[in-house]
């Protein structure tokens, strides 16, 4: 992949969220900051490609930090992290891999069990580090006291 | 809070919970803004159960008084703005312990929270699939025009099946058949050279996003019931958007 290719998929990832942000009912300032973060998030996932090759590893470090940056944003702009994490990790949605997997399937090629794999990684991975983090900041911002 | 005018009070505030809910918050997050409420107004027990489809709330205002109140869950869409106003409201309350009469006007004002209207959620299924078509790596501007008008028709078959109360799951089949169909057709007939990218750009228009994200959220840091619930139905979307794909292929004679 070379850097336009690049440059092109910073920029639609984007409007792809930018998207979202509408169909989610996202308002105001709140919706350009969801909309940088998934142009941040896919970003990241492409400049950590000079450094580490393995994929599930890049999923997990890219949504360690967009969740970090949804809940400072929540924060700030005193609104719920979700708001924020939903939106800016969809470039990372695995989409084409599933695909790649369901067409294999379709076509009687038994490699698509590997495709499956690599999608449940991706998955796994992605799933990983939004909960590591929010779990993490929820223990330090607020912890939970019950009567 | 006392005797006569603890059941109002619970009603209303049973209102907000069943409204973030129905706004597709986190599970986790209605039970602990039910246990912060009560606890501000000086209830002394807070029992809070709370499900992707049902709340229910106990409290004892007074030694051996308890009062119990539920709340049936029926639709849960993805809306934020809408969330973000009454976690604005549950702050409030739960710093300023306003009177009933304020709750209800409070509630009553986001009720009417603004929403993009049609028209604009329709275009923006358009800028989704044609954003998404580039990004998977297509670089041809009339299959990416194409690929935007699937999405526009996605956008108002989406709109019209659930305007009409068609089964969720039933809605993302359609909307997957509808989309592949379109492609597979522009494909056979010549007009465009592949259908992966357009297919994967406008699947991306359909995936539940909002209800896997916050599943993943209530397992593991709240109730891990709500967690499982959410992520069932998420998957089953997946599921259904998988199946349109797999019907309209083999409608078509094998993978093209």
């Amino acid at each position: 992949m070379d850097y336009t290719d690049m440059l092109i998929q910073v920029a639609t990832s984007f409007f792809g969220t930018l998207g979202f942000g509408f169909l989610f009912n996202i308002r105001g300032w709140k919706l350009a900051f969801a909309a940088l973060g998934g142009m941040l998030s896919w970003g990241l996932f492409l400049a950590l490609g000079f450094f580490v090759d393995s994929e599930p590893l890049r999923y997990f470090i890219v949504a360690v930090c967009s969740t970090v940056y949804s809940e400072i944003l929540a924060r700030a702009l005193k609104t719920p992290a979700s708001t924020f994490s939903i939106i800016s990790l969809i470039p990372l949605v695995p989409g084409g891999a599933l695909y790649d997997a369901t067409t294999m399937a379709l076509a009687r090629d038994t490699e698509f069990l590997n495709s499956f794999i690599h999608t449940v990684e991706l998955s796994v991975a992605l799933s990983l580090g939004i909960v590591i983090v929010t779990a993490v900041s929820k223990h330090i911002f607020k912890p939970i006291h019950r009567g | 809070m006392k005797g006569n005018e603890t059941y109002p009070m619970l009603s209303s505030i049973l209102e907000i919970l069943k409204m973030l809910t129905e706004s597709g918050a986190e599970i986790y997050r209605v039970e602990e803004s039910a246990v912060r409420i009560f606890e501000a107004y000086g209830a002394k027990n807070v029992d809070v159960y709370a499900t992707t489809s049902n709340i229910i709330v106990s409290l004892e205002v007074e030694d051996n008084v308890i009062k119990t109140h539920t709340r049936r869950v029926c639709k849960i869409s993805s809306d934020i703005e809408m969330i973000h106003r009454l976690n604005g409201l549950i702050r409030k309350i739960t710093t300023e312990t306003p009177d009933l009469e304020t709750i209800k006007a409070e509630i009553g004002a986001i009720k009417n929270t603004p929403k993009y209207p049609d028209i604009v959620n329709i275009l923006f299924y358009g800028v989704i699939a044609g954003a998404f078509y580039f990004f998977f790596g297509g670089r041809d501007w009339i299959e990416f025009l194409l690929s935007t008008c699937i999405g526009l028709v996605t956008g108002v078959l989406s709109k019209v099946t659930t305007d009409l109360n068609v089964n969720k799951f039933f809605v993302k089949f359609l909307c997957s058949v509808s989309a592949c169909m379109l492609t597979f057709t522009l494909l056979k007939s010549g007009v465009i050279m592949h259908d992966k990218f357009i297919i994967t750009a406008n699947i991306m228009t359909l995936i539940p996003g909002i209800g896997l994200t916050n599943s993943l959220r209530d397992l593991f840091v709240g109730d891990s019931i709500s967690g499982v619930l959410r992520f069932i139905e998420a998957a089953l979307l997946a599921v259904a958007i998988a199946s349109g794909y797999i019907v309209t292929t083999i409608i078509f004679g094998g993978a093209a």
